[in-house]
């Protein structure tokens, strides 16, 4: 308390502050160093200040913490270095036990007693892992905000410039991917093939990502009406026998097959790697591989009839401009 | 296993006794547990030595030798068969030189009757001989003719899948002296396996009993029962059972079910348990403290009785563990294993997919769910303690009113199930499920809300759907502060694979686990904690110590406890003067050992004389070796607590224990209708009248050993305070000091753990000073059951506990300190006088 008392800053609050002391003036010293006298004033102040928090009666909740904090006190100190000696110990010293090893003929015995945990409320098992798991995540994820922000507060402009490009790019990569999609599909046609029936693997790396995100984004759709339609039924085995076809169909529980979506959930590394390449290097991709198949310049929007594509300025976008 | 089930209940055996070996929060509860009466049972099982000479003329085989008596003592260095050879022709010689038995051959000789026993040779008889035998028109083991209703029973007897595998079962018998058994619950081995040994030790030509111990006194009672009727005859004949507080064999006993407690308390008279020749220890999965003591004894004995034969029997399938410990030796392979399945169906097992905010609430929903939308077949829900079951009950119930009408449900119909609900309506789960309402509506089922007891020790049929909040309350024992209370923790993976099974009974089931897999794998332990590690060990060493094991610290415990958790046994026997400080038994310590009661009782019990007070205290002891006596309904608290108040005395919750008990006592008396009279009191009758019957029991050791029963005039002003001080004798290390004079909370001494006095108490001006029963650890920190008592007694009748030096700092050791300063002034102006 006194340690405050002689920062001047809070002073100002402290009526009885003695601004007259020698002390007043004197750099705050830590409450860990050579302890500063106190005024009968001072100690009779905190005396009754200390008489009154004795006097009051504890709360429910301090209490209990208490309580539990004497119990966790008793449940981390090993009894075998108490003092003064345990006779039981002495007892078991006579029988050739040290400390530090454990009972019965071979080493497997347990050490420790096991641990006493209550349970408070009502809560399943896991909620409180899955809590402590959560706030863990968040603390972490503060952590690298913090990180980052120091960094970008450097080159804030450099990095929304990045981000204004990377964005575009992405747009760009989509558009392409479109074209692309749009191309392969008609030529695929020509040839007699539903290239919509094809497995998702088979399509090309370069627009298959496009046709994924669309594919999975319907399954969330579809998934989050079944499940609507489906609080009654939240046991995993309902089935309920009064239905015929066309009440499961009416009630949306009939599984219609999407034949691409086979695959969807399964491992695609290629994809993976495809998506792994930056942004210019995908569009490059993508771009090359419209010129060389489809005789299409991104860039002028056109598809030239032959592979000599006369009239297109170049490969690059700056060529366009 | 066929606890429970209907069809081999009997009105007259307290078949629901298991009483809350896990649901109460007390040892001593507990051990009271193992108490049943014994006058009716007494008076059910006549001795029939009288009639023994009758009954021989149509024994095949008589018996001439007590079971006891025949103890082969020096043949234990012999080879087994050796030996039995030469017991069973001096059975043999002696029946002929005998001249009151001499007609005995002769009608033998005339009647031509001949035993399939007698073609059958000890250890090593065939299943077809046995099988033979059971066929015979006459009782091979009573020579009375089979009823019809024998071999009805013996039909479905060779239906259980162990029957299948009796011939493996001999084979391997003859060939090993430890045995593992593994069988799942229904696989009959309960009830089939000691019968198996019985056609093989043929214990009427040694004279040697075949025991079979259960963990529970119910189990024990009504497998008994079982299999008196599976071999037709009388129970407490040749078929007997022997639980604390309760023998009822006589002295044709060859088959004998027994708690695990009770074979080791027979232990202690007789190290080398010599009058068995196959001892078999039945569910010894569950690994109760009794039975890990057992084992490590077994194994011990097995050393020395090459002639005794031991079968552990477990219903999981970890049977490696028991294996490898029952290898006796470093160099010996493990001991064989015989694995029989069991009668189970596949089980699906759901879990959520999110952890649950409310267990309760999420089971509650979880059976309406079913209810709704599964087709038939009954419920087991497993919750942890009675207010929660009730609570859960309560809130289906209201909920499928609705749903009746509302949504056209069918019935359900809901039963609690905990041990310290009263027996017939623990008898009610074994009721039909209700009929639907209307001939194909949904269909009717019963919904059973039970505590782990419906876990392994009892089979309802019918139940197809398990839901299970992964929650039971466990015994839980820690050294550093003594705590010791019951505890709702999570199950373990063993637990929960047993509880899903339980769906698998009748026809595949489904389980609904209200955790998430993740949980499943990460959190729950693979195994729950043997009892030896969650248990108060001062009475289990005490035993130890009686039995003349020296050396404790390396006692060949399957699982051995934590060193601290014996070092405070050990300090805790020595400060009751059980053990010397060298760790020897002393005398007290030895006569303690002679009550089936925990030290501290014990030891409270026999100083009691001293205090002139043992009547009281003997009271006493029984009424808190007993569950509750004080019955507290939801619906009439006001009342109960007015009714208690009656016998309330302001000094303590003991005193109006022991003021309950006279009343009751007088009201027996005066002639009243006793139950009436406990039902207008809210007393519980079973509790008292079992209490009532301990105190017997108590009292027949106590004249044993010649402690004197003495009371204080009840008009003399010392009569409450004797009594006080007399609870100290035991109970000095339960004592508890208030923090400060307007407080409520108090300090236990020397564990300083912050505790407040029980809601239930009686005392209206709670001392400085009190001593407490129980500690009750829930969310609070409770002492249960508490007097008054002065704290200058603690010095006086326990100096070396309260030897101050002993303490630390603090302000129990201030008090204390003031305390013998005033005391010291007191008696210097004494002297000085």
């Amino acid at each position: 308390m006194s340690a405050t008392n002689n920062r001047p800053a809070q002073g100002e609050e402290e009526e009885e502050d003695d601004y007259m002391s020698p002390l007043f003036l004197a750099p705050p010293t830590t409450s860990s160093s050579v302890p500063i006298k106190e005024s009968s004033l001072q100690r009779r102040l905190r005396l009754k200040r200390e008489a009154e928090a004795r006097g009051r009666p504890k709360s429910k909740a301090e209490l209990a913490q208490e309580a539990e904090l004497q119990r966790e006190k008793a449940h981390s100190t090993s009894l075998l270095s108490s003092k003064p000696q345990s006779k039981g110990l002495a007892m078991m010293a006579k029988m050739g036990f040290k400390p530090g090893s454990t009972l019965g003929s071979s080493t497997s015995g347990s050490a420790e007693p096991i641990r006493v945990s209550i349970k408070e409320g009502k809560e399943g098992i896991g909620l409180e892992s899955e809590r402590k798991r959560k706030l863990r995540e968040l603390v972490e994820n503060m952590e690298k905000t913090e990180k980052k922000q120091k960094v970008e507060a450097v080159d804030y402009r450099e990095r929304m410039r990045k981000e204004r490009e990377e964005q575009r790019l992405e747009g760009q990569i989509r558009g392409a991917q479109k074209v692309a999609e749009g191309l392969d599909t008609d030529r695929s046609k020509e040839k007699g093939e539903d290239i919509q029936k094809k497995l998702l693997r088979s399509l090309p790396v370069l627009w298959r990502g496009l046709v994924k995100a669309r594919e999975e984004n319907e399954r969330d759709k579809r998934m989050r009406r079944d499940l609507e339609q489906h609080a009654m039924s939240r046991l995993p085995t309902y089935d309920d026998e009064d239905e015929d076809n066309d009440d499961k169909k009416a009630l949306g529980k009939k599984q219609t097959v999407y034949e691409m979506s086979e695959d969807l959930d399964e491992e695609d590394k290629e994809l993976d790697e495809f998506n792994g390449l930056t942004a210019e290097e995908k569009l490059k991709r993508l771009v090359d591989y419209l010129r060389e198949e489809h005789h299409y310049c991104f860039w002028c929007k056109f598809q030239y009839p032959d592979e000599k594509m006369e009239g297109c300025p170049g490969l690059t976008e700056e060529e366009h401009d | 296993m066929l606890i429970g089930r209907p069809g081999c209940s009997s009105p007259h055996s307290p078949k629901f006794w298991w009483k809350l070996r896990t649901c109460l929060p007390n040892k001593k509860v507990a051990a009271a547990l193992r108490t049943v009466s014994t006058g009716q049972a007494q008076q059910r099982s006549p001795r029939r030595s009288i009639l023994f000479f009758a009954e021989s003329f149509t024994r095949p085989l008589p018996r001439l030798d007590s079971p006891f008596g025949m103890a082969d003592q020096k043949g234990t260095k012999r080879s087994s068969v050796e030996s039995d050879a030469q017991e069973s022709k001096r059975i043999k010689t002696d029946e002929r030189n005998n001249p009151y038995l001499a007609h005995l051959n002769m009608d033998g000789a005339n009647d031509g009757f001949k035993s399939p026993l007698d073609d059958m040779e000890r250890h090593s008889t065939t299943a077809l001989q046995a099988a033979k035998a059971e066929d015979s028109d006459v009782n091979p083991w009573t020579g009375k003719p089979h009823s019809e209703n024998y071999f009805k029973i013996l039909r479905t007897r060779r239906d259980l899948p162990v029957s299948k595998q009796r011939a493996e079962f001999l084979e391997l018998y003859h060939k090993t002296q430890i045995l593992v058994f593994v069988g799942e619950t229904g696989s009959g081995k309960t009830t089939q396996i000691p019968q198996y040994v019985l056609y093989d030790e043929l214990p009427h030509q040694t004279g040697k009993l075949i025991a079979c111990t259960q963990p529970r006194r119910v189990a024990a009672m009504s497998v008994a029962q079982r299999v008196a009727d599976e071999l037709d005859v009388e129970l407490g004949q040749e078929v007997g059972y022997s639980i604390r507080f309760e023998n009822r064999t006589g002295p044709k006993t060859l088959l004998k079910y027994m708690t695990d407690g009770q074979l080791l308390r027979e232990s202690m008279h007789d190290p080398n348990m010599s009058r068995y020749s196959c001892i078999i220890l039945d569910e010894a999965h569950e690994r109760t403290l009794a039975t890990d003591i057992l084992m490590a004894l077994l194994k011990d004995i097995a050393h020395r009785r090459s002639d005794l034969k031991i079968i552990v029997m477990s219903a999981t399938l970890d049977a490696q563990k028991f294996q490898s410990y029952f290898s006796l030796r470093k160099e010996d392979p493990p001991a064989p294993l015989l694995a029989v399945p069991g009668r189970t169906h596949p089980v699906e097992i759901f879990y959520t997919p999110e952890p649950e905010r409310d267990y309760v609430e999420a089971a509650v929903r979880t059976v309406l769910q079913i209810h709704a939308v599964e087709p038939e077949g009954d419920i087991l829900l497993f919750l942890t303690g009675e207010e929660e079951i009730e609570d859960a009950c309560r809130r289906i119930s209201l909920e499928v009113d609705d749903m009746v009408r509302e949504s056209d449900a069918g019935p359900l119909a809901i039963y609690p199930l905990y041990g310290t609900l009263p027996p017939h309506q623990q008898q009610k789960i074994f009721d039909k499920a209700p009929a639907s309402f209307r001939k194909g509506g949904r269909p009717g089922r019963k919904c059973i809300v039970a505590t782990n007891i419906a876990e392994t020790s009892l089979t309802i049929d019918g139940i197809v759907y398990v839901v299970d909040p992964g929650f039971s309350k466990q015994k839980i024992y820690n050294p550093r502060s003594r705590v010791e209370s019951l505890l709702v923790s999570p199950i373990s993976k063993a637990s929960a694979q047993q509880r899903a099974g339980r769906a698998g009974r009748t026809r595949p089931g489904k389980c609904f686990r209200l955790y998430t897999e993740k949980a499943f794998k990460k959190e729950l332990i693979e195994q729950t904690y043997p009892e030896i590690l969650r248990s108060n060990l001062s009475n289990t060493i005490l035993e130890l110590k009686k039995l003349g094991v020296e050396d404790l610290v390396h006692f060949d415990f399957m699982d051995p406890p934590a060193p601290e958790t014996m070092m405070r046994a050990l300090e805790e026997l020595n400060y009751l003067a059980c053990l010397d400080d060298d760790g020897g038994l002393t005398k007290l310590g030895s006569l303690a050992s002679e009550f089936p009661l925990d030290p501290a009782l014990a030891v409270m019990l026999i100083s009691s004389p001293e205090f002139y007070c043992s009547n009281e205290i003997l009271s006493i002891t029984s009424l808190l070796s007993v569950p509750q006596i004080w019955i507290r309904p939801n619906n009439n608290r006001k009342r109960a607590d007015e009714m208690k108040a009656q016998f309330a005395h302001p000094d303590g919750d003991h005193l109006t224990l022991l003021n309950a008990y006279h009343a009751y006592k007088g009201a027996e008396q005066n002639g009243e209708d006793v139950k009436k009279w406990c039902h207008e009191h809210f007393l519980s009758y079973r509790h008292l009248s079992s209490a009532d019957n301990v105190r017997a029991q108590l009292k027949r050791i106590m004249e044993t050993n010649e402690i004197e029963l003495v009371s204080t005039p009840f008009n003399n002003k010392e009569y409450y305070t004797n009594i006080r001080r007399a609870l100290l004798a035991g109970f000095f290390m339960q004592v508890a000091m208030k923090e400060s004079s307007n407080s409520k909370i108090y300090k236990t001494v020397k564990d300083d753990q912050m505790v407040m006095i029980h809601p239930s108490t009686v005392v209206s001006s709670p001392y400085d000073w009190v001593v407490y029963n129980e500690f009750v650890l829930t969310t609070k920190q409770y002492i249960r059951t508490v007097t008054n008592i002065r704290p200058e007694w603690l010095l006086e009748i326990a100096p070396v506990y309260y030897d101050i030096d002993t303490f630390e700092k603090g302000e129990i050791k201030s008090a204390l300190t003031r305390l013998t300063e005033k005391v010291k002034r007191r008696q210097a102006m004494k002297g000085g006088r």
